[in-house]
């Protein structure tokens, strides 16, 4: 009998699932050489060479035998080179160059991992959603490079033996060694060790956007601000996540397994616990935005679910890209189909849209005198279509005067301050959403504002008043009620009254000089 | 009974060749109307000492039975008419001047010239503040029975003519095209409201003639020919509004120019002006008074000129905000600043102010007064 057989497990990733790969690994006599089949990718194919290498490098012998490796399921096509270790395990396992410890059972322990040539473990993309897999399929014990131990160490009852050498590996299957398992972080130590990039204490001046910004994260409402080159657009946006209210443990699973798949996980880091910034440049292409590519991957706004897309410049982004963002505004996730694959990825994120008032950017800048004709202010502003401008609760106007010119004396607000009231209000929104499957003030619907949105007749007179002279639409009318309930909300008032609308009234301001 | 428009399809006709007024005045001083010129060139008979060779030949070109065909409908359908200086209802004011124009054409109550009128003048990529200003001086002229002559271009001239029509009298729009293209064409509805409200529609291009450049500067010369002075609201140093300048003294009107913000680049002609020599006026009434024209009886049923009524502080913080705001344009920092309101408060003043029309609010997150209180 000259033939040889082994088995081993991995697993494979598709959309935002993992699901189980047998590797099984069959050798004969013949012409020295290994096939592998099941579908494989380019990466999983050049496996062979890495093996071979990392076999020789790690001490054993390569046997010359004519070697076929199936990755099973057999249709489902298999990518990238986690597949590197399990079929390294298996062929040394086949041809008899480990001999396995007894105790263990080799097909019941996952293995992924990259191998370089000279036998050291590479980290992996996907190692959050073949773990959670991992577990769903009853398989407790799984060897993964030690880079990607922490990214899964906050799943509980697992064995995770993180390594960072083939070597290691082979003296565990062969009942010489242990292998140190990776203590279990639960989500709440994670937390405590939030730092975040932007503090609202660094922004000076910007009182109104500052206030604003608040109101945003403290109803979930997408927000647009206008303003001159260099009037802070951005850094107030990089300041949102870290005064929108901590991510939970589902949430911030959801997203490090997009950013897992995506392979944006930094090596060593562990779930992600600050929501995510996502800003991609206005070149970007409508499947780099929403998902796409042969494999149907995760585009940005997957990235950035449950956390912020900020989008600079947003006139310069192609049209159809920006209408392609209508469905995951919408429903909170993206359908991806291609030819080969579909997938549906979450995608409920904050929009924060930042952009010129015109196409010099100094319309109504004391600074500088704007060159635009009014006619190429209006095709610039035309840009932005109007059903994704319904989708935009706030409008605001950043300030343009600059900082030098205010006298702060008095030291800003911090972020943890300022996050302290967002949650406050957030927790009377949770509450009042109860069982209706809505969690913030901003997915609230027309017939859901009048239900919810209760003012008292001073408010309701006031609102009225504003509508008729300053010529505001019945869309104004709804944003400004919806956002006058988080106004209310962070003022912890059950009713919205006049000042509340009032202060609602300025976060329309676009309507009122822009686009009138 | 006026003819019908198509009967002025040899004026159009003569207007085309867009040959100097000097040489299509001599030509009706000779022939009277424009259709014995076209039977003279027609025929081949025309005096040649009175036009070019190349004159002669457009006109012989465009001489054919199809182009005035062409050029009736067009009358027809824009409802264009036109007269000459020949005829007696040609202004006075425009004989004098240099270069008259022979032909002019028009839609809309010629009875619009025989009033007071004043032409005002200022950049098309106009500021914020020349527009307020002119539209509100145009305004509380007009409500004194004085009509506003202006270029209908973009930004000043745009809203001097709404002003006018706001308060009331009628406005003159003398345009740089042939009548049946509006330019800019963004202006379609400006066109229609000038109409609407027995404005006048001036142009001495004949209809189809495009909007060329130099079009611009030349009919200048006619705005300030019909009115009694020029109004500049803001001029750069080398534009247009210092052209219609130039014409003005060449034609002896006076000149009065509004003083804006020292500090913008928008305003530097006026202030060059000014230290010329030029008129200083702040308001509507200060022009009326150096024309001697006060006594101009009101348009009945409006209120009277400059009448702002004060609007009251309700409560303390708008007190606050509003004396903070009264020495000129404020951004909201700056507000903040001296107001000492916290932010969501003194937002949601501001709201009750603009409401109430106390205050306005500018691009740029900027503030002011609201000084056009109606």
């Amino acid at each position: 009998m000259n033939e040889i057989m082994a088995r081993t497990l991995s697993f494979g990733v598709s959309g935002v699932n993992g699901y189980p790969v047998h590797v099984e690994v069959f050798g004969i006599n013949g012409i020295p050489g290994m096939e592998i089949i099941g579908l494989p990718d380019a990466s999983v194919r050049e496996s062979r060479d890495r093996v071979n290498a990392a076999i020789i490098n790690s001490g054993k012998e390569m046997q010359p035998k004519r070697i076929t490796i199936n990755l099973a399921p057999a249709d489902t096509k298999k990518e990238g080179p986690s597949f590197d270790l399990p079929i390294a395990i298996g062929v040394m396992i086949a041809t008899k160059e480990i001999i396995p410890d007894p105790d263990l059972q080799t097909d019941q322990i996952a293995l992924f991992g990259e191998l370089s040539l000279d036998g050291h473990i590479q980290p992996i993309a996907g190692a959050l959603p073949m773990v959670i897999s991992a577990k769903e399929n009853g398989i407790r014990d799984v060897i993964l490079p030690d880079k990607n131990a922490k990214e899964v160490a906050c799943i509980e009852e697992m064995n995770i033996m993180p390594v960072s050498h083939l070597r290691e590996v082979i003296n565990y299957f062969e009942g010489k060694d242990t292998i140190k398992k990776q203590k279990q972080i639960s989500y709440e130590s994670l937390k405590n060790e939030i730092i975040v990039g932007t503090d609202m204490s660094q922004i000076k001046g910007q009182k109104a956007a500052r206030r604003a910004l608040e109101v945003a994260a403290a109803g979930g409402h997408n927000m647009l601000m206008i303003g001159v080159p260099g009037s802070g657009k951005t850094m107030l946006a990089r300041c949102l996540p870290g005064i929108l209210p901590p991510m939970s443990f589902e949430e911030a699973l959801e997203t490090t397994r997009i950013h897992s798949i995506c392979g944006k996980l930094p090596p060593n880091s562990g779930l992600m616990v600050i929501r995510p910034f996502v800003a991609p440049h206005h070149n970007a292409s409508v499947s780099s935005l929403i998902g796409g590519g042969q494999e149907a991957k995760p585009g940005e706004v997957s990235v950035a679910h449950n956390g912020v897309l900020f989008l600079d410049e947003l006139p310069e982004f192609s049209r159809s890209a920006l209408e392609a963002l209508r469905q995951p505004l919408e429903d909170g996730i993206v359908t991806v189909s291609r030819v080969r694959k579909q997938a549906i990825y979450q995608s409920s994120f904050m929009l924060i849209a930042a952009m010129n008032p015109c196409p010099c950017g100094f319309y109504g800048s004391t600074k500088r005198i704007c060159r635009c004709t009014p006619q190429e202010t209006r095709r610039y502003l035309e840009r932005i279509s109007g059903p994704l401008l319904d989708r935009i609760d706030l409008q605001i106007e950043v300030d343009s005067v600059p900082v030098q010119e205010i006298n702060t004396d008095s030291p800003a607000e911090s972020s943890a301050m300022v996050a302290a009231r967002v949650y406050a209000a957030r927790m009377i929104q949770l509450e009042r959403y109860r069982g209706t499957g809505k969690h913030c003030n901003a997915q609230l619907s027309n017939a859901e504002v009048k239900k919810y949105c209760t003012t008292n007749s001073e408010a309701s007179f006031l609102l009225d008043t504003a509508v008729e002279s300053m010529h505001l639409s019945m869309r104004a009318y709804y944003r400004i009620l919806k956002v006058a309930r988080t106004i209310a909300d962070l003022d912890c008032s059950e009713i919205i009254n006049s000042a509340h609308i009032a202060e609602a009234i300025q976060y329309r301001e676009l309507d009122q000089k822009y686009w009138r | 009974m006026k003819t019908d428009a198509a009967g002025y399809v040899y004026h159009a006709w003569l207007a085309s060749a867009t040959l100097q007024p000097q040489i299509i005045s001599n030509l009706l001083k000779e022939y009277r109307i424009p259709e014995n010129i076209w039977r003279a060139v027609v025929s081949g008979n025309v005096l040649k000492n009175l036009i070019t060779p190349a004159g002669f030949n457009t006109l012989k070109r465009n001489a054919s039975d199809e182009w005035i065909e062409k050029m009736k409908q067009l009358l027809v359908h824009h409802d264009i008419r036109a007269f000459t200086m020949m005829d007696e209802i040609y202004p006075s004011s425009l004989q004098q001047m240099q270069a008259p124009p022979a032909i002019l054409f028009y839609q809309g109550d010629l009875q619009c010239l025989e009033r007071k009128n004043l032409a005002m003048v200022g950049s098309r990529a106009a500021s914020y503040d020349g527009q307020k200003a002119s539209g509100r001086i145009a305004r509380d002229l007009s409500r004194k029975g004085i009509g506003i002559i202006s270029g209908m271009a973009g930004g000043i001239d745009s809203a001097s003519h709404s002003g006018c029509i706001e308060g009331g009298s009628p406005t003159i729009a003398v345009t740089g095209c042939g009548l049946d293209i509006v330019y800019p064409s963004i202006n379609i509805r400006l066109r229609d409201n000038i109409l609407e409200h027995g404005g006048l529609l001036i142009s001495e291009y004949a209809p189809g003639e495009k909007p060329v450049g130099w079009h611009f500067p030349f009919r200048n010369r006619i705005i300030t020919g019909l009115a009694k002075a020029l109004i500049v609201i803001e001029a750069k140093i080398r534009s247009g509004t210092m052209t219609s300048v130039q014409h003005a003294l060449d034609q002896g009107k006076d000149i009065f120019v509004y003083p804006g913000d020292p500090a913008s680049p928008f305003f530097e002609g006026n202030h060059l002006l000014l230290r010329e020599g030029a008129q200083y006026f702040t308001t509507a009434m200060d022009i009326l008074e150096d024309l001697g024209w006060l006594d101009n009886p009101e348009i009945i049923g409006q209120n009277s000129v400059c009448s702002g009524r004060a609007i009251k502080p309700s409560t303390p913080e708008e007190e606050t905000v509003l004396s903070a705001l009264s020495p000129g344009k404020l951004s909201f920092e700056q507000i903040a600043e001296r107001c000492d309101l916290a932010p969501a408060t003194l937002l949601s003043t501001l709201t009750m102010l603009q409401i109430k029309g106390a205050i306005e609010a500018l691009p740029g997150k900027l503030y002011q007064i609201n000084d056009s209180k109606s």
